[in-house]
């Protein structure tokens, strides 16, 4: 650790507050929808992206000057915010409220790909259209683009803050924010209000991609989700749904991320921000700015997750099943038998997070993190400590179960989307601790020359090998849990999930149970990670990166939320769905996308039923 | 509007599984094909699209006149690990391929490695600098520019011709970042100099502000920079907000048009090294940078040439050597072939690399890639 000099104290707090400035306008639009959908939106960072192209593309083929600029900016986005509105979102109105959560990442998938097959995915530069004078402060300068940006901010927070508390149509807003049935008895055409908020924040959301793409001098495809990543963690910190505190929480995470770099170097940067988010959630759930209460008990108990009447298979047709599958590498198309391995792999996960998510109601957006230990574990003890790998992987389901219950533990008592914006934020902490820990993990070179697959002697590199050890594991796994499922510690963990407090009442403790999930879930997730560990050869801190959680969760919803048949279907239909759109070429995560969002429109409970 | 458009995409999709059978009918005779695993979608989508047209060159030069002739499937990865090793099953039971390019990270390349030696396929990992990557088996090759031979002329750029001693480094947090740092570093003190900071990033930061103001104030005389030219184009922006006025010395990744048009009037006063340049008058350069330009309408840069340089390579082996898979591996330790980035390519057997790679000091004088004069900056 080294510590700068005053002055140099000045210019971090300076940068600090340049980079908090650039969130803040993320932020807001994250904060004025959570405020009235209760939907952390996902797309967000997409719109940006969005934004920042339409932008480009007006200065470039049309030499717009900048007020025209903002205005084409603000009248696609608010066009692409009314149809995420209306194509997204408001036909899941009365489904689970998680369905609306899966619509917003499949939106963002598709606006992605949209931008990308338009615009092709090279880097672009914006041209400036602000004077370049700089003013110099402390031992840098500040342009005038960060006054613009900081007034665009600003303005655009009190405008809001005056719009909610002082008209009505705001009031309406608010009304909508705080009971949507309630505000529709009342008059209050809630439909208009939600159209409303989505055009407006998208419309801000595509302002600040055009002014950060200006800024950076350079605008891509894929910066949409870091995007919405750090617009998230500042919206948490300010408080969900708090538009004036997004603001100041957008300084804050500005200013520590500048500070961890002044004390500990720039690769702990985002490890500081994420640190942040988490103390924030167990200590201020409700951000810096309201009074120090439990968070809202939101959603109402036991809305969460519909219920609907899952899709039975019965005992003999699950066994004709396993038959199929354990014949399917006779075929002798070992194509076919890697996408059947990298399904079973992933149907691990998804038993674990449908365990975890489905069955105790805690949706996690960080399982990847599960998958990472596993993979660590596993391979450091067989590549560093010379274990056999018949050993290593299960040691490293059991460390991967203990650890990843530990380092959950203090987000128990949170609920709804708190727990998977702590998820996330756990999920990132272990792949930056893994990135820095260069001691144990070896840092960013990754750990090459995992031994393969082997077990007493018996080689099972090949893919027939690996898939019928991966189908092994999995049925094991499926049929521990449906045995867990149908006992009384299965009966104990839907009640913790439909009603917290009745469970307690009835001396069910929610931590213990929630516990036992995330140590089964840990293991089955621990196992798969250590197995891809090994036929990869090769893994880094990217290899199980925050997309597999979200990948995972999508899943799991698909499956059914809770079903273990249903987490095996939606890991084999996401897995096979890519590669089966393989003849479309660039086109093909676009379709995919698309299907993703069709399957949530028309079968929000899942393919197989929520349990 | 509906019908419209499933109609287009139904005849856009038959017009397109019609080209295709067309093309592989006509030159099924005496066509190759070569598997190519890599990012068309994604976040690195882009330097997949930089490959094809690199490929389409080089295919369209030396087709006509080859007796065999190569063609290349292209599968996109995404650069994803889960992705990259479905791709190389399907590349491996595919018997028409002789031979895998790519893929473009680490992660997903590395774990299709298995499957590629257990199949005794080459995988060509024209853009895997990983020092491990060639170890996977002894059907893992690479052209790509090794670090160790990069990173000490880097250092010597720096401190002979520069007169550098204190050197401040800010370097991607990526395999090949951290192998670049280490080994640069290593060089440096070597040569008698010192470096003062090793600031890390991590890949999508945009904001450097901080980590700049940190390496200030370890009190450099240069500023070196690790990092693909759209990072680098940032970082330097940032360096001239901040009013720091060392010169600054880049790695050759940066070398690419696109760093001047994403740097703007920042870049210009850096130095960097490059192993392709477009002013270089060999003949093998001029026929690549005249076609290129001539086909796609700009210059090309590292990654295109690398490409080329791979595909040519392919078709001199296929045409040397045969058009099978064990005569692809035979041929790899024997074959020599004029290449626009090393001079010529010829592998070390042992490490299944090329060395000798030619650098060129560059500097950019107004807005544009230049070669370097001699002046050592004040």
């Amino acid at each position: 650790m080294n510590v700068p000099d005053l002055g140099a104290w000045f210019d971090y707090t300076v940068n600090g507050f340049v980079i908090g400035n650039i969130y803040a306008l993320l932020a807001v639009g994250l904060a004025l929808i959570y405020g009235v959908a209760n939907l952390v939106n996902f797309a967000h960072g997409s719109v940006y992206v969005v934004g920042a192209y339409v932008g480009w593309a007006a200065i470039t083929y049309l030499g717009t000057p900048l007020p025209v600029t903002i205005l084409c900016v603000v009248v696609v986005c608010g066009l692409v915010g009314v149809g995420i509105e209306r194509l997204g979102l408001r036909p899941l109105h009365g489904a689970s409220r998680i369905a609306p959560l899966l619509a917003t990442i499949g939106i963002a998938l598709v606006l992605d790909q949209v931008v990308q097959l338009v615009f092709s995915p090279d880097p672009r530069a914006v041209p400036m259209q602000v004077p370049e004078w700089r003013i110099p402060i402390g031992g840098g300068t500040i342009g005038v683009l960060d006054l613009l940006i900081a007034g665009i901010g600003l303005a655009s927070a009190a405008v809001l803050y005056t719009f909610l508390r002082f008209t009505k149509l705001g009031w309406a807003v608010r009304a909508t924010a705080q009971d949507s049935d309630a505000a529709q008895q009342m008059g209050v055409d809630i439909n208009k209000v939600n159209m409303a908020v989505f055009a407006i924040a998208s419309a801000l959301s595509g302002i600040s991609g055009l002014l950060v793409g200006m800024y950076y001098n350079q605008i891509n495809p894929a910066m949409s989700f870091e995007a919405t990543l750090k617009g998230i963690v500042a919206l948490i910190i300010g408080g969900l749904g708090n538009v004036p505190g997004a603001i100041a929480g957008s300084l804050i995470l500005g200013l520590t991320e500048s500070y961890g770099i002044a004390l500990f170097g720039t690769s702990y940067r985002n490890l500081f921000a994420f640190v942040l988010l988490i103390a924030m959630l167990l200590w201020r759930p409700n951000g810096l700015f309201s009074a120090r209460r439990s968070p809202p008990p939101e959603p109402l108990t036991g809305t969460f997750i519909a219920r609907s009447r899952p899709f039975r298979v019965r005992p003999w047709a699950v066994a004709l099943l396993i038959v199929a599958a354990v014949l399917l590498p006779l075929f002798d198309h070992p194509y076919l038998t890697q996408i059947g391995v990298n399904s079973l792999l992933y149907g691990m996960l998804a038993l674990s997070l449908t365990l975890v998510a489905g069955t105790v109601g805690q949706i996690s957006l960080g399982h990847a993190a599960l998958l990472a230990i596993g993979g660590y574990a596993s391979g450091l003890l067989a590549l560093d400590g010379g274990w056999p790998v018949a050993l290593s992987i299960p040691i490293a389901g059991l460390l991967t179960a203990a650890l990843g219950t530990l380092l959950v533990y203090p987000a128990f008592r949170l609920t709804g989307h708190y727990v998977s914006i702590a998820t996330l934020g756990i999920g990132e902490i272990v792949s930056l601790v893994i990135l820095n820990w260069s001691g144990l993990t070896h840092g960013a070179i990754g750990l090459g020359g995992i031994p393969p697959l082997e077990i007493f002697g018996y080689d099972l590199g090949s893919v027939q090998g690996t898939y019928w050890l991966c189908l092994a594991v999995l049925v094991l796994l499926a049929l521990l849990q449906v045995r867990l499922l149908g006992s009384h510690l299965g009966r104990s963990w839907r009640a913790i999930r439909d009603d917290d407090i009745a469970a307690r009442s009835y001396g069910v403790s929610g931590d213990r149970y929630k516990a036992l999930a995330f140590g089964f879930g840990g293991f089955a997730a621990g196992i798969s990670g250590a197995i891809t560990a090994h036929s990869y050869s090769y893994i880094n801190h990217e290899t199980f990166n925050a997309t597999i959680s979200v990948l995972a969760l999508t899943m799991v919803i698909l499956g059914g939320m809770g079903n273990v048949m249903g987490a095996v279907v939606g890991a084999t239909l996401l897995i096979a769905l890519p590669e089966a759109f393989r003849f479309l070429a660039e086109y093909r995560i676009l379709i995919y996308g698309l299907v993703l969002l069709l399957l949530i429109r028309f079968r929000p409970q899942g393919v197989m039923g929520t349990v | 509007m509906m019908t419209l458009g499933r109609r287009s995409l139904l005849t856009g999709t038959v017009a397109a599984l019609g080209s295709a059978a067309f093309a592989r009918g006509s030159l099924a005779a005496d066509t190759v094909y070569v598997g190519v695993s890599g990012p068309l979608t994604g976040p690195n989508a882009q330097y997949g699209a930089q490959w094809k047209d690199a490929f389409d060159l080089a295919l369209e030069q030396v087709n006509p006149t080859a007796a065999h002739k190569v063609a290349y499937l292209f599968e996109d990865s995404q650069s994803d690990p889960r992705q990259s090793v479905a791709v190389a099953q399907k590349f491996v039971n595919d018997s028409r391929i002789i031979m895998e390019l790519g893929d473009f990270s680490s992660t997903a390349s590395m774990a299709a490695s298995p499957i590629y030696q257990r199949a005794k396929l080459v995988q060509f990992g024209f853009t895997n600098s990983h020092p491990d990557f060639t170890k996977g088996g002894d059907y893992m090759w690479s052209n790509s520019i090794s670090q160790a031979e990069e990173q000490p002329s880097l250092a010597a750029y720096a401190i002979n011709d520069l007169g550098r001693r204190r050197l401040g480094v800010i370097h991607l947090n990526t395999d090949w970042g951290a192998t670049s740092k280490n080994l640069f570093s290593a060089a440096v003190a070597e040569k008698g100099g010192v470096v003062t900071a090793a600031e890390g990033f991590l890949p999508n930061e945009r904001d450097f502000r901080s980590t700049l103001v940190r390496i200030r104030d370890s009190n450099p005389d240069g500023i070196v920079v690790i990092a693909y030219y759209a990072d680098a184009a940032t970082i330097i922006r940032q360096i001239h907000t901040l009013g720091l006025t060392q010169p600054i010395i880049c790695v050759s990744s940066v070398y690419s048009p696109k760093l001047i048009e994403l740097g703007g009037d920042a870049v210009n006063g850096i130095y960097t090294l490059s192993n392709f340049f477009p002013g270089e008058q060999r003949a093998e350069v001029q026929r690549f940078v005249g076609d290129f330009q001539a086909k796609y309408h700009r210059e090309p840069d590292n990654f295109n040439a690398n490409a080329y340089d791979t595909m040519m390579l392919v078709s001199k082996l296929v045409n040397t050597y045969g058009t099978t898979r064990a005569a692809i591996r035979e041929g790899l330790p024997q074959v020599s072939v004029p290449s626009v980035i090393y001079g010529t390519i010829r592998f070390d057997p042992d490490t299944r690399r090329v060395s000798g790679a030619q650098y060129k000091k560059l500097t950019v004088k107004d807005g544009a890639f230049a070669m370097f004069d001699g002046i050592t900056p004040a």
